[in-house]
């Protein structure tokens, strides 16, 4: 039984760091696409970025990050802030 | 009482406080960190030409040079840096005020003189709507001393994507006191794709305008 449980957790441990994570932030102040590219160009220089989707009309950035890799939330706003905007709600999905 | 011709080390006192150097434009003087920005215009005050360095989200550094032709014509060429004063990031909007200030040379045939510059710009602008003002100081001892201020309100036609072409339709208004046309408006079509940033005009005292933008 044991080793069933162990087995289990290994499994759901190494399924859980394969995949990758897809979070959203809305962006206050992002108006313009010439603006946003700030924040996409930023995004993309964090090496636990693979792709960033810019969806300028609802003001909302989508971040994928590589398998097995997160951008915390803290991380998330220093580059929005760092990008020249406020951050605003974050939603992730695995 | 200070004289006239102490001013330019005040102005050049206010460019080492408050950042900066000239510049123009309605496409902002700062990028992304990381970014450089090369800004190129041609209207009825002369041709210039800047690059920019952004190395801080408040801060970029760079070189700008402008060629004059309102009624007199004498070239200036200097450092800049631009400042982001204050930002105020809202749910459908932004607003900023930026500082653009430098020190450097005028030339005139034979005549060089210290040449000093501060520019304002503030804006506000939303997905629709875009109003900026900009009061601009220069001066470059007994070539040229000068404030003038230019002012823009436009709209967007249409809500473009990210990824889409986005255009403009605006009005520019310039006031030049001391020049013998007050008041010049031009209307402007405005175009940005991404980092590639085009405007066009044709101005009302029969100047063709064309601005652009590249960030990368």
């Amino acid at each position: 039984m044991r080793r069933i449980l162990l087995v289990l957790f290994i499994v759901a441990t190494v399924s859980t760091a394969a995949f990758a994570e897809t979070i959203t932030t809305t962006v206050n102040g992002m108006v313009c696409a010439f603006c946003a590219t700030g924040i996409e160009k930023t995004f993309r220089k964090q090496p636990e970025v693979a792709t960033v989707h810019v969806d300028l009309p609802k003001k909302v950035v989508t971040i994928t990050t590589k398998p097995g890799k997160t951008l915390s939330d803290a991380k998330i706003k220093e580059v929005v802030t760092y990008s020249g905007y406020t951050m605003g709600t974050i939603t992730r999905m695995k | 009482m200070k004289t006239f011709n102490q001013l330019p080390y005040y102005l050049i006192l206010a460019s080492l406080v408050l950042g900066g150097a000239a510049k123009t434009a309605q496409a902002k003087p700062l990028s992304y960190v990381g970014g450089t920005m090369v800004m190129q215009e041609n209207d009825e005050t002369g041709h210039t030409l800047s690059i920019d360095y952004t190395f801080d989200p408040h801060f970029a550094l760079g070189l700008y040079s402008k060629y004059e032709i309102n009624q007199k014509e004498f070239w200036m060429v200097g450092p800049e840096i631009n400042t982001l004063i204050k930002r105020w990031n809202l749910p459908d909007g932004q607003g900023n005020i930026f500082s653009m200030t430098g020190v450097g040379t005028a030339r005139q045939g034979g005549n060089t003189q210290l040449a000093a510059w501060a520019y304002f710009l503030a804006d506000y602008e939303t997905r629709r709507w875009f109003f900026s003002y900009e009061p601009r100081f220069t001066y470059a001892g007994n070539i040229e001393k000068s404030f003038w201020q230019r002012g823009y309100a436009g709209f967007a036609p249409y809500l473009a994507n990210y990824d889409q072409l986005n255009t403009w339709f605006l009005i520019r208004l310039d006031h030049h006191p001391a020049k013998n046309e007050h008041f010049v408006v031009t209307p402007v079509i405005r175009f940005f794709y991404k980092t590639i940033w085009l405007e066009a005009g044709y101005s009302s005292n029969n100047h063709v305008m064309v601005n652009w933008t590249v960030q990368f």
